[in-house]
């Protein structure tokens, strides 16, 4: 790990140093003072679209290349041309929240167990092809097929398929089985449910009705698509064609940004936009985005099945540090509870304060002093998955209250492989979204990916209650009651709220910070100003 | 000048090299040194017991290659077993339930025993079918093909800047032993060679890309269907690292042993019988200081062919070594062995061909 290690820091001195060539010095003074979402040197160019060139974004995804395939995309780069390629019945707005986008309208009845949607009029598919309700179940059945082998099936598998029914042309009704609401489905549906042909095949017909249709595929290299001149929001997308290229490597992408090989980069490591921030011919987009940032105990092993120990955890971590030193400073102090920008989020359970001492007294209490635990992390970008400077600033802060913590560097694969819940403790992150769909994938029953082992049963059948309630008022309370349990009980501890980081260079048009993770993924509303 | 002194050698300067030659009486004993050491490929032509004796050696070192080949494929198999997590759960990704997990598993063939398996992978491979990628879905040959080729170029561009230079400046170098330039050019050399690859990289890109001029591009974005030679902007950075990277190694070589050759005693023993000095450097120095380099280079190509890593992260260059390392972290096992298979390929056609080399190059081994 050395070795890595000490290349990591080559890096950050190297754009460090790069920064300071570039723009003069004064870099490491303004690190804190963007507390709103902000957009540096945003273009001042008029925000007239203008169509034609080529739109090319760097991205950087780890080892996995990904494929087409518009129902289980297992990487970010796969999501990502997904939002090329794909469009799904809704889409997400600027807050994250599920809005409208080949759905005409859908209607939900009040326990969430039955979804009628009616698509708009006229649609199309890149191969001039009319979208059609068979379509849509065709989509809904692949999407919730168990032979498809899709990670994303949990979230699902409650479509009762096989009694989907066609009420007309362009309208299906979507049963809910097993008893329960999904009143979390738009939610679930909006990141991998592309609509796509019945004859769709994810390798020899990647057809669907995004805003560019597929040109070449190389992966782990490069993804090239042209203009879908029949998109659904006419007059939309403007470049005639996009570019998105796989980088294995943060500073080479931020090296072909500055010398004009890319022209967007999205969630860039904090520690390299630093040095970029004063560059005039550098578009910097802070999102305050609800994804999150957490450290998860596992409460089904020793020393976590004793509150007490739970709660010294809690108090033992330095929150605004770690975001300084882990994150360059882009994150928002977390309240170990997720989802506040959902209508229903307790904000009035009071912050967490940190607190060593009642840490140190709470761990003798239980009588543990002395305590020695294994952290274990992933590979992760800084940006998106916390890794070892996460681990490594919370390991120096337990000391003070007396708990030793060794860190455990495992391959991406090892993080995520067979052993993935059995962690002691692990760091984790994940993207912002509603408390219900959230929660489906985090620690409720519903989740197969549950780090923590927390259940309850209260908070289970609040949960339950909640995702069968479409009235927000009533809906309200329930969650707020699941998260006082989770606050109080839960496994994990959610010690910032992340800001995203894209740069894109000034010829870029129609970029603005949004709450959600993906202005730059956005490629019917981007545009290309040629001349500068 | 024809019997010049041993000493000589550390103040000799190009223009006495260059010195015509003014042949001095040659009696039995040097006749037979040269017979030991010089390259004259008209031996070979000569004696035609020679050559089959080097095609059955060649043959037979090609038959075991290929068996080796087998028992690799057959390791690294074995190996990617042993690796913790299964292809399935890394690509579907901790939040895959097992059920799911288990169907892509049986879809794989995942749940049949090791050995039907590996049937399974050797009979297509066999006829240069090696599967379909567990990640991106595609054909594996068609995947890696371009790859291949990439890498192949660099390392041909790199061996043909980097073959030259090192015996440019490792033959002057050992001409001016000791002499001012020799000493600042080895201390450079040792403090190239202690900076990490990558650091070169870096720096190359900030010198000659981003921060200082603006020449070549930062990184080697190279389009799959056109011809390289329009590209072969984005193979400059990539090539200078390697070679930076290499030269040192090979130049310090190929100074101390041709200082070495130098100081032997048929060199001396060709002085006395009054050789000309440029004769002897490169009729019979040379050629005898070659024989180590051969194989360095050797061992140079075969790390090169696979372990560019470094340069095919920096410059995110589309190579075969980033595509192996990708494909490990993942369990692509299809991809895994078409790769590992090619390499082995490659560094035993590349272990022959120096071998080959070497043995017309020494007259001993040449005639055994």
């Amino acid at each position: 790990m050395s070795s890595e290690l000490s290349r990591r820091g080559f890096l950050i001195r190297g754009a460090a140093i790069g920064g300071s060539l570039l723009l003069g010095g004064g870099l490491l003074s303004g690190c804190r003072d963007e507390q709103a979402s902000t957009a540096q040197g945003v273009s001042t160019q008029s925000s007239t679209p203008k169509y034609g060139g080529r739109l090319r974004m760097g991205i950087i995804d780890g080892s996995k290349a990904g494929d087409l395939d518009a129902h289980k995309p297992t990487t970010a780069s796969a999501i990502i041309r997904g939002f090329a390629l794909y469009s799904k019945l809704w889409e997400w707005s600027e807050h994250m929240t599920p809005d409208l986008a080949l759905a005409e309208e859908v209607e939900v009845n009040d326990d969430a167990t039955l979804w009628t949607i009616r698509l708009k009029k006229d649609l199309e598919f890149h191969n001039g092809k009319t979208i059609t309700a068979d379509d849509l179940i065709f989509s809904t059945r692949r999407l919730s097929d168990p032979e498809l082998a899709s990670p994303y099936l949990g979230y699902v598998k409650w479509i009762d398929r096989d009694n989907l029914v066609k009420l007309d042309d362009r309208t299906v009704q979507i049963p809910i089985r097993g008893g329960t609401g999904l009143l979390s489905l738009p939610d679930a549906w909006v990141n991998f449910g592309g609509i796509v042909p019945v004859d769709y095949h994810p390798v020899t017909n990647p057809v669907g009705a995004g805003p560019f249709k597929l040109k070449e595929f190389v992966p782990g290299q490069r993804s090239v698509f042209t203009r879908f001149a029949n998109f659904y929001k006419s007059g939309q997308p403007y470049p005639d064609e996009l570019e998105i290229i796989d980088f294995k490597d943060e500073y080479a992408r931020i090296s072909a940004l500055l010398s004009g090989q890319i022209d967007m980069a999205n969630g860039v490591a904090p520690e390299q936009v630093t040095a970029l921030n004063r560059n005039q011919n550098i578009q910097v987009i802070t999102n305050q985005t609800h994804g999150f940032q957490s450290i998860d105990l596992n409460l089904s092993v020793e020393p976590f099945k004793d509150d007490r120990v739970r709660q010294a955890f809690r108090l033992m971590i330095d929150r605004q540090e770690v975001i300084d030193r882990a994150l360059a400073g882009q994150g928002r102090v977390a309240n170990d509870i997720y989802s506040p920008l959902d209508p229903t989020f307790n904000s009035a359970i009071p912050q967490r304060p940190y607190d060593p001492e009642q840490a140190r007294s709470l761990i003798k209490q239980a009588g543990y002093e002395g305590l020695t635990v294994e952290l274990t992390v992933g590979p992760g970008l800084s940006a998106v998955a916390g890794g070892s400077p996460v681990a490594q600033v919370f390991a120096a802060q337990a000391k003070k209250a007396g708990v030793n913590i060794k860190i455990n560097q495992v391959d991406a694969a090892t993080f995520g492989g067979p052993k993935r819940a059995d962690w002691q403790l692990s760091c984790n992150s994940k993207l912002g979204g509603s408390f219900l769909h959230t929660a489906s994938t985090v620690d409720s029953f519903l989740s197969s990916a549950n780090k923590t082992h927390f259940a309850d049963e209260r908070f289970d059948t609040l949960f339950r209650q909640a995702i069968s309630t479409k009235d927000l008022e009533k809906r309200t309370p329930l969650v707020h009651e699941a998260q006082q349990i989770q606050h109080d009980k839960g496994g994990l501890i959610i010690w910032s709220f992340v800001n995203t980081l894209d740069l894109a260079s000034q010829s870029v048009g129609g970029l603005k910070p949004e709450r959600s993770h993906f202005p730059t993924w956005r490629f019917d509303k981007l545009w290309l100003n040629q001349s500068v | 000048m024809q019997n010049l002194e041993l000493k000589d050698f550390s103040s000799v300067t190009p223009e006495q090299i260059s010195l015509p030659a003014t042949a001095g009486p040659i009696d039995r004993g040097l006749a037979e040194v040269t017979e030991h050491s010089s390259p004259l490929p008209s031996h070979v032509r000569k004696k035609g017991i020679i050559s089959t004796n080097l095609l059955k050696w060649i043959a037979k070192r090609t038959l075991s290659s290929i068996l080796g080949l087998f028992v690799i494929s057959m390791l690294v198999f074995v190996a990617t077993q042993a690796l913790p997590s299964d292809p399935a759960r890394v690509i579907l990704g901790p939040e895959a339930s097992e059920e799911a997990t288990q169907i892509l598993r049986h879809q794989l063939g995942l749940d049949q025993s090791l050995v039907t398996q590996y049937l399974h992978w050797i009979k297509p491979a066999l006829v240069g079918d090696f599967g379909i990628s567990i990640d991106s879905k595609m054909p594996v040959v068609n995947l890696i093909a371009g790859k291949v080729k990439n890498t192949l170029i660099l390392l041909g561009l790199t061996l043909l800047v980097l073959i030259p230079a090192a015996f440019t400046i490792g033959i002057y170098l050992a001409l001016h032993k000791d002499a001012l330039l020799d000493r600042l050019a080895i201390s450079f050399l040792i403090f190239v060679k202690a900076v990490p690859s990558f650091a070169i990289a870096y720096g190359l890109v900030m010198l000659l890309s981003t921060l200082v001029f603006n020449i070549f591009p930062a990184v080697s974005l190279i389009q799959a269907n056109q011809s390289v030679w329009s590209q072969l902007q984005f193979m400059v950075l990539p090539m200078l690292t390697l070679v930076l990277s290499s030269l040192p190694y090979l130049v310090r070589l190929i100074r101390g042993s041709l200082i070495e050759v130098l100081q032997s005693d048929f060199i001396i023993s060709a002085h006395l019988r009054g050789l000309s000095r440029t004769q002897i450097i490169w009729k019979y120095a040379i050629p005898n200081a070659v024989i180590p380099a051969i194989q360095a280079i050797a061992l140079i190509s075969s790390v090169l062919l696979g372990g560019a890593l470094v340069v095919e992260v920096v410059f995110a260059y589309p190579g075969i070594g980033s595509a192996l390392n990708a494909a490990v972290d993942i369990r692509d096992i299809p991809v895994i062995q078409a790769v590992v298979v090619f390499l082995a390929s490659g560094v035993m056609v590349i272990n022959l061909l120096a071998d080959v080399v070497t043995v017309l190059l020494t007259p001993k081994l040449r005639t055994a």
